[in-house]
């Protein structure tokens, strides 16, 4: 007789999930509940916290090779990444690598489910991603970084753009993957944009099925465990081909160049677009009539003496310049007032803009690949968001984030030193994309300089909380802060520049900040490790902006075995 | 958020400790350890305010039940009287049993 009961995944909770995947009786955890490390922002506005924070590590073996799980808990505070939470993925992750280099290889799986930054912690979730993205990258050299989407959340916000970075995604029918949330893309560009209500259309576009249609998965499983299981070892064993999709420019450029917009592409049209890439006629993006004179576009003219951009993308600049006489390639993100993607034309990260800027930072490393002294990459960050909008969804935004993102740490593991001068928005995925993964980020103390996750309004109905009320507990928790000196308490800035005109940058201006972009070269010069570590070794961070994030990681390193 | 403790003599004792449950919506998790005191020591948190005698009702009929020596923390997110006894019966039973991970 046989039993027709499946062992579901999704209905399990991510403890469960994590000892279920690994061969029985092999695994322990690492850092559980019984630990008690809380988040200690939650408990700060009176939000019950779970001991956990809603990542499970487990380490064992899956099909006896040495295994480590990753399993986020969808269920407490929707998935979402803080500092704890995202520290003990980042350190997690950090020390698989650290024993992958010491020729001691363990397989890294990561189980999606998760909303992204969880708002109530905001740049901490912002800072953990990052190093998550540069871990992943870094690691997936070595072993391939598993990723299971099994819903039923699924993968949104940063977290996406580090699933785009996994060597091989599996999905179920279930399990969604997409950037901003549908609730989101409906708050912030309207309901003829996305009706969120619209379950159906949603999972046509971003569910588990379409992305595998679309090639942008690698596995559906039906949900049950040996399927899972299975599918992790179709990978490892080489039976998947790796697609490194974050490095295929050329072939998603070309595709997201084609587009035409005047009417909604189905999701149907959309998968067949996918399939037939190659057959993409080449089609160029004309210059616009009117230019913004963004902040962005005034830094960039600035630091690179007025250069003509050689990018073939009107809202992304790219120039080769010299700073105090080192070679560099300084890239901003500018307004396209009229961008054919209407949802990315105020300066947004979008299709376009986070492919391109993947093109022009590969061409970098491309070009000085035999070259001992690698030029520098000048991220000028002034990124109101990324884009918001149905096609950017349909399409995949978070895989372009995932290519800037790739581009970035590529080349600073490979050498180029790369200083982010902040000198406007640095805001969630674009600040991600365009700018985190810097060795060193520098900015000006301004108004208009604000680093964030996400609009005030939106934050505050996906919170359930009003807006007076997200002001009053940012005043307590410096990551919830939209300003940048808030944000300069959590450690991660090089340099914050007072004193300099931000909106209309004089002479006298664009010297300071191109000094403090050469000490911040001449200081990156000396780490041991091209890695973004100094964002926690820095006095800020040790004495209070990162302590759970260190505390964290000591942990991991205790508790491993 | 709301913290509420209270102690109660209890005798027996537990074999190893137990979690289960997730602080997600209308759930809570229960963290059992065995205690040295003849006491069994309840430490709440909820992000429900204002039923702390509906609290004493749930723990005071889960102690006439399980007379344990544990030391019990919660942390729940809106969970049922209903919800909150199934999770501390089911606490009791893992923390007896050898079954792992919730």
């Amino acid at each position: 007789m046989t039993l027709l009961i499946t062992d579901s995944l999704v209905e399990s909770l991510a403890r469960e999930r994590a000892f279920k995947l690994l061969d029985k009786d092999s695994a322990y955890e690492i850092l559980g509940p019984f630990d008690r490390f809380e988040s200690p922002h939650l408990v700060a506005q009176h939000i019950v916290p779970q001991y956990d924070d809603g990542v499970i590590i487990a380490k064992g073996t899956l099909n006896d090779k040495p295994t480590v799980v990753i399993s986020i808990e969808g269920n407490f505070q929707g998935g979402g990444i803080g500092e704890v939470s995202g520290a003990k993925i980042a350190g997690t992750l950090e020390k698989v690598l650290k024993e992958c280099k010491s020729g001691q290889l363990i397989y890294p799986v990561i189980i999606y489910d998760t909303g992204g930054v969880r708002l109530q912690e905001a740049n901490y979730g912002l800072l953990s991603i990052a190093e998550i993205a540069a871990a992943i990258v870094e690691l997936r050299e070595y072993v391939p970084v598993v990723g299971i989407i099994p819903g039923k959340i699924g993968s949104f916000g940063g977290m996406s753009l580090t699933a785009g970075l996994c060597s091989a995604l599996i999905m179920t029918r279930e399990g969604r993957l997409g950037m901003n949330g549908p609730e989101v893309v409906e708050q912030e560009a309207g309901i003829r944009e996305l009706d969120a209500r619209n379950k159906q259309l949603i999972w046509k576009m971003i569910g588990g099925a379409v992305r595998k249609n679309m090639g942008l998965a690698d596995i559906v499983v039906e949900d049950d465990v040996p399927n899972y299981k299975n599918a992790v070892l179709q990978i490892w064993n080489g039976e998947v081909e790796l697609k490194n999709r974050t490095k295929q420019v050329d072939q998603f450029l070309s595709l997201y160049k084609s587009l035409e917009l005047d009417q909604k592409i189905t999701p149907e049209q959309a998968v067949e677009k996918f399939n037939n890439v190659e057959k993409t006629d080449t089609v160029g993006i004309s210059s616009p009539q009117d230019l913004v004179n963004s902040r962005g576009r005034k830094w960039f003219d600035a630091i690179t003496n007025g250069k003509q951009s050689i990018s073939d993308i009107p809202s992304v600049l790219v120039a080769d310049t010299e700073i105090k006489g080192k070679q560099a390639r300084v890239i901003a993100v500018i307004p396209n007032p009229e961008n054919k993607y209407y949802r990315a034309r105020n300066g947004e990260i979008g299709l376009l803009e986070g492919w391109t800027i993947a093109k022009y930072v590969r061409q970098a490393i491309e070009e000085d690949s035999h070259k001992d002294n690698k030029r520098m990459i000048i991220p000028v960050v002034d990124v109101p968001s990324q884009a918001f909008g149905y096609h950017e969804e349909l399409f995949g935004i978070y895989l372009s984030c995932s290519a800037a993102v790739d581009a970035y740490a590529t080349a600073r593991i490979s050498g180029h030193p790369i200083v982010a001068a902040i000198v406007g928005n640095a805001i969630s995925g674009a600040f991600l994309s365009h700018g985190m993964q810097a060795n060193r980020l520098v900015a000006l103390n301004d108004a208009g300089v604000n680093v964030h996750v996400m609009s005030k309004k939106s934050a505050a109905i996906i919170t359930q909380r009003t807006i007076e009320e997200l002001d009053e507990a940012a005043k307590d928790v410096p990551s919830m802060a939209y300003d940048i000196e808030s944000f300069q308490k959590l450690g991660a800035l090089y340099k914050l520049i007072s004193g300099v005109n931000a909106d209309e940058p004089q002479l006298a201006d664009v010297e300071v900040l191109v000094s403090a972009i050469n000490s911040a070269y001449e200081d990156l010069k000396q780490d041991e490790v091209p890695n973004l570590s100094i964002r926690l070794r820095s006095d800020i961070a040790t004495a209070s902006g990162r302590v759970a994030s260190i505390k964290v990681r000591e942990k991991i390193e205790q508790q491993w075995r | 958020m709301q913290r509420l403790n209270y102690t109660f003599p209890a005798s027996k004792t537990i074999n190893r400790p137990a979690h289960v449950g997730v602080v997600g919506s209308g759930d809570l998790e229960v963290l059992i350890e065995p205690s040295d005191n003849n006491t069994a020591n309840f430490e709440i948190r909820t992000g429900i305010i204002g039923f702390s005698e509906t609290w004493k009702k749930v723990i005071e009929r889960f102690v006439s039940q399980n007379d344990i020596a544990a030391n019990i923390t919660i942390n729940d997110f809106g969970a049922t009287p209903g919800v909150v006894s199934i999770r501390l019966a089911q606490a009791v039973e893992v923390s007896a049993n050898d079954t792992i991970n919730n």
